[in-house]
């Protein structure tokens, strides 16, 4: 289109809409306007900008002739569209949301190496750093118990001894503000957390504020973190995950709903590079990298959530780990484990999709096996109560006093 | 004064949504409206039955073996006898599964347009085109427009997206994006100066939420429907297991909206470009929950939406604004 003709078009748009704008009565004003503004009344529109926020941009003046050419370019300027089709029709229900997947790329295809061990401290070849000063040697970790993930039950059990997941937490210790003339006592704070963890053999490792990342428990051997809990990944359920995963605490505290952030945005890089170099090392899957608020059950009420660490706002997209917020508590659909709205409430939304997904699983595999949802929970629980008794008969004893329920 | 405005016609703006139909009327300076839901409940006949119904003002119809309960009335006995309501519409267009549908429609719309017995000015709304689908809407259209010609109006409609700009975006001269989040469907316009620019529906609207909750709950749609219209919001946590269920799938619906949106804006061939930031109005009774507004803009905000907005508001009387949208058509029409 030539320059005349765009100039004369969009001059004649400006007189449309500003007699348009002399028009006092709204219905005139429309009557007018259906009448005068009609598809060729508009120029082809150049490409457009992809915009990330509510804000206006600043308009261009007006004035030069040579002008109009960039003033065109910003104005109002439509043509008719024909739409793409770009999502799914209605899918049969229930539908769920499917996980995010991660805003990072993992290093994992490339992997991860140690690139040098000095004074205590390892680097690795994507940042990585950590610290052994507070490194304990604990109870080696000894081949454990797997179960398929369609049949949790005693008489399939397997075996194997590599980590197969990671647990995250929070410490859930004080926490000074995070200013620079409060230098010496998040200092402070670290040091007591870090001896008080490594004194309960609590973690494998832990990130304090600001990103340093120490090794607490050797990860050839268990450490005190998940309690009773369970997981599943897509074939496997593993019950009690002090043997089967590694054990990574935040220095923070969970805070459910909007505010401030949990972690600092230094202890989310740190954590970023330590589960890249775990999931390369010992062949993670992202499905099994997941929070402590999600594994955690009370085997005395049968009610998941008995502890709540990062329950909400676990930054897993950053991680460059898929959502599993939204993924199923193995314990609720392998298990028959329930939960109470308390859980819900206290802990914010984002378990609510992977709640409900265990849900329509329990209820299918009932469904499958034609028998009522009452009666399948019943045989999932004593299914666990044989598994619970028979991980609790090999697993080794805790000694210390901040003991993991 | 001309004497065709002495004796101008009577204007009507009809609604005509999966889950409710709307009827606007001008009353003065004012507007007036009927709503009445688009759904009906079939009960055994007995004459009995047919006595209370009639003695209680009850529309209905009555044939040898059963009697129909349509409208606003049809919810409750739905809830009373435990059942779900028939409906005539599905994701915006006449119910395909529902054998009696046309002749269902007819009968709530001929109660509704009883009071206005003279030859009207009709303008009705159409859904736009599903996102992803071939959807024909040609049908749908047809056989409403017959009908309500068949009442002695004359007829004309109005995407049901553009009716909402037409109803509230007065200020802007009518630019700028009007979605009517209904039972069915969301339909989303985009308009310059009163024209049509890009009209598309998302098929995630206020049925999927319901069917979708009451699956897991395992209550009737109709009843979460209820219990969503009644107290319902998206405003912090629920202790009951029905709210946290709704607010997962509303959750749901409006990233389906804001991705339908984006996606279509952005993959446009011809991209409309607008030097300054446009208005969005949402409206309908899906939007109604306190928080919809808010929650909405957020998800927005993340999306990366390709045009500026200069603000997204609620829509003054959602429940009615696409039927007032149809409405300001027809009278725009005299």
């Amino acid at each position: 289109m030539g320059i005349q003709r765009k100039v004369w078009l969009f001059l004649h748009r400006k007189l449309v809409e500003s007699r348009a704008n002399s028009i006092q009565d709204p219905f005139k004003r429309l009557r007018y306007l259906r009448a005068h503004v009609h598809e060729g009344l508009f120029p082809e529109p150049e490409p457009a900008k992809v915009w990330t926020r509510l804000v206006p941009k600043p308009s261009l003046g007006i004035g030069l002739i040579v002008a109009l050419g960039i003033v065109l370019a910003s104005s109002y300027s439509v043509s008719r569209v024909q739409t793409t089709p770009v999502i799914q029709p209605l899918m049969v229900h229930p539908v769920l949301p499917s996980p995010l997947q991660p805003r990072v790329k993992s290093q994992t295809a490339t992997g991860v190496w140690l690139v040098d061990q000095k004074n205590g401290v390892e680097t690795y070849s994507n940042g990585l750093r950590i610290d052994n000063r507070f490194a304990v040697a604990n109870v080696p970790r000894m081949p454990y118990a797997v179960y398929p993930r369609d049949q949790a039950d005693i008489r399939h059990v397997q075996y194997q001894n590599q980590p197969a997941g990671i647990v995250y937490h929070t410490t859930e210790s004080i926490l000074a503000p995070f200013e620079k003339d409060q230098n010496k006592t998040l200092q402070q704070i670290s040091v007591a957390v870090l001896n008080f963890v490594q004194q309960g053999h609590s973690y494998h490792f832990l990130i304090d504020r600001f990103g340093r990342v120490f090794r607490v428990v050797k990860e050839s051997d268990i450490a005190f973190h998940a309690g009773n809990s369970a997981w599943a990944d897509e074939a496997k359920v593993y019950v009690n995950l002090n043997s089967s995963f590694l054990g990574v605490a935040f220095e923070t505290q969970t805070q459910a709903g909007e505010g401030r952030p949990t972690a600092t945005p230094a202890q989310v890089d740190a954590a970023r590079v330590l589960t890249e170099m775990l999931r390369d090392r010992y062949r993670i899957g992202s499905r099994s990298c997941v929070t402590h608020a999600q594994v955690s059950l009370n085997p005395l009420n049968m009610l998941i959530g008995y502890h709540t660490d990062w329950a909400d706002k676990f930054p897993f997209l950053e991680l460059g780990l898929q959502d599993n917020y939204s993924d199923a508590p193995a314990a609720l659909f392998a298990f028959g484990f329930d939960y109470d709205p308390s859980f819900v409430s206290s802990t914010g939304a984002r378990l609510m999709p992977g709640l409900l997904r265990a849900e329509l699983e329990i209820r299918g595999r009932a469904a499958k096996f034609n028998v009522p949802l009452s009666q399948y929970r019943v045989a999932l629980r004593n299914n666990y109560r044989e598994i619970a008794a028979a991980a609790k008969s090999s697993e080794p004893a805790k000694e210390t006093p901040n003991e993991e329920q | 004064m001309k004497n065709n405005e002495v004796n101008r016609p009577l204007a009507l703006g009809l609604d005509v949504g999966t889950s409710r139909i709307c009827l606007a009327r001008r009353t003065g300076e004012g507007y007036d409206y009927d709503t009445q839901l688009n759904a009906f409940v079939t009960i055994p006949y007995s004459k009995m039955t047919e006595g209370v119904l009639k003695k209680a003002d009850i529309p209905h119809t009555a044939t040898a073996t059963e009697i129909v309960v349509h409208g606003n009335e049809s919810d409750k006995f739905a809830d009373l006898l435990n059942v779900e309501t028939r409906r005539t519409m599905s994701r915006g267009l006449l119910n395909s599964s529902e054998p009696d549908s046309l002749r269902m429609l007819r009968q709530i719309v001929t109660s509704m347009l009883a009071q206005s017995p003279q030859k009207a000015k009709l303008c009705f709304t159409v859904p736009a085109p599903p996102l992803g689908s071939e959807d024909n809407l040609t049908y749908h259209e047809a056989s409403v427009k017959q009908m309500l010609l068949d009442l002695g109006h004359e007829v004309r409609s109005i995407n049901e997206g553009l009716a909402v700009i037409y109803a509230e975006l007065e200020s802007s001269n009518y630019t700028g994006i009007g979605i009517s989040c209904g039972g069915g469907l969301c339909n989303v316009c985009l308009s310059y100066l009163s024209m049509p620019v890009l009209s598309f529906s998302v098929p995630k609207a206020g049925d999927y939420i319901d069917n979708s909750t009451a699956s897991i709950t395992g209550e009737r749609a109709n009843r979460i429907r209820m219990i969503k219209e009644e107290s319902f919001h998206l405003n912090g946590f629920f202790d009951q297991k029905t709210f946290q269920v709704l607010g997962v799938y509303y959750d749901e619906m409006m990233q389906s909206l804001v991705q339908g949106m984006r996606d279509a804006f952005q993959n446009a061939k011809n991209k409309p470009k607008f030097s300054k930031p446009i208005p969005l109005v949402l409206s309908g009774g899906t939007a109604l929950p306190k928080g919809f507004r808010d929650r909405f803009e957020k998800i927005l905000l993340e999306s990366e939406f390709p045009i500026v907005l200069s603000e997204v508001r609620m829509a003054s009387d959602p429940l009615h604004t696409s039927a007032k949208g149809a409405l300001v058509a027809a009278m725009t029409d005299m």
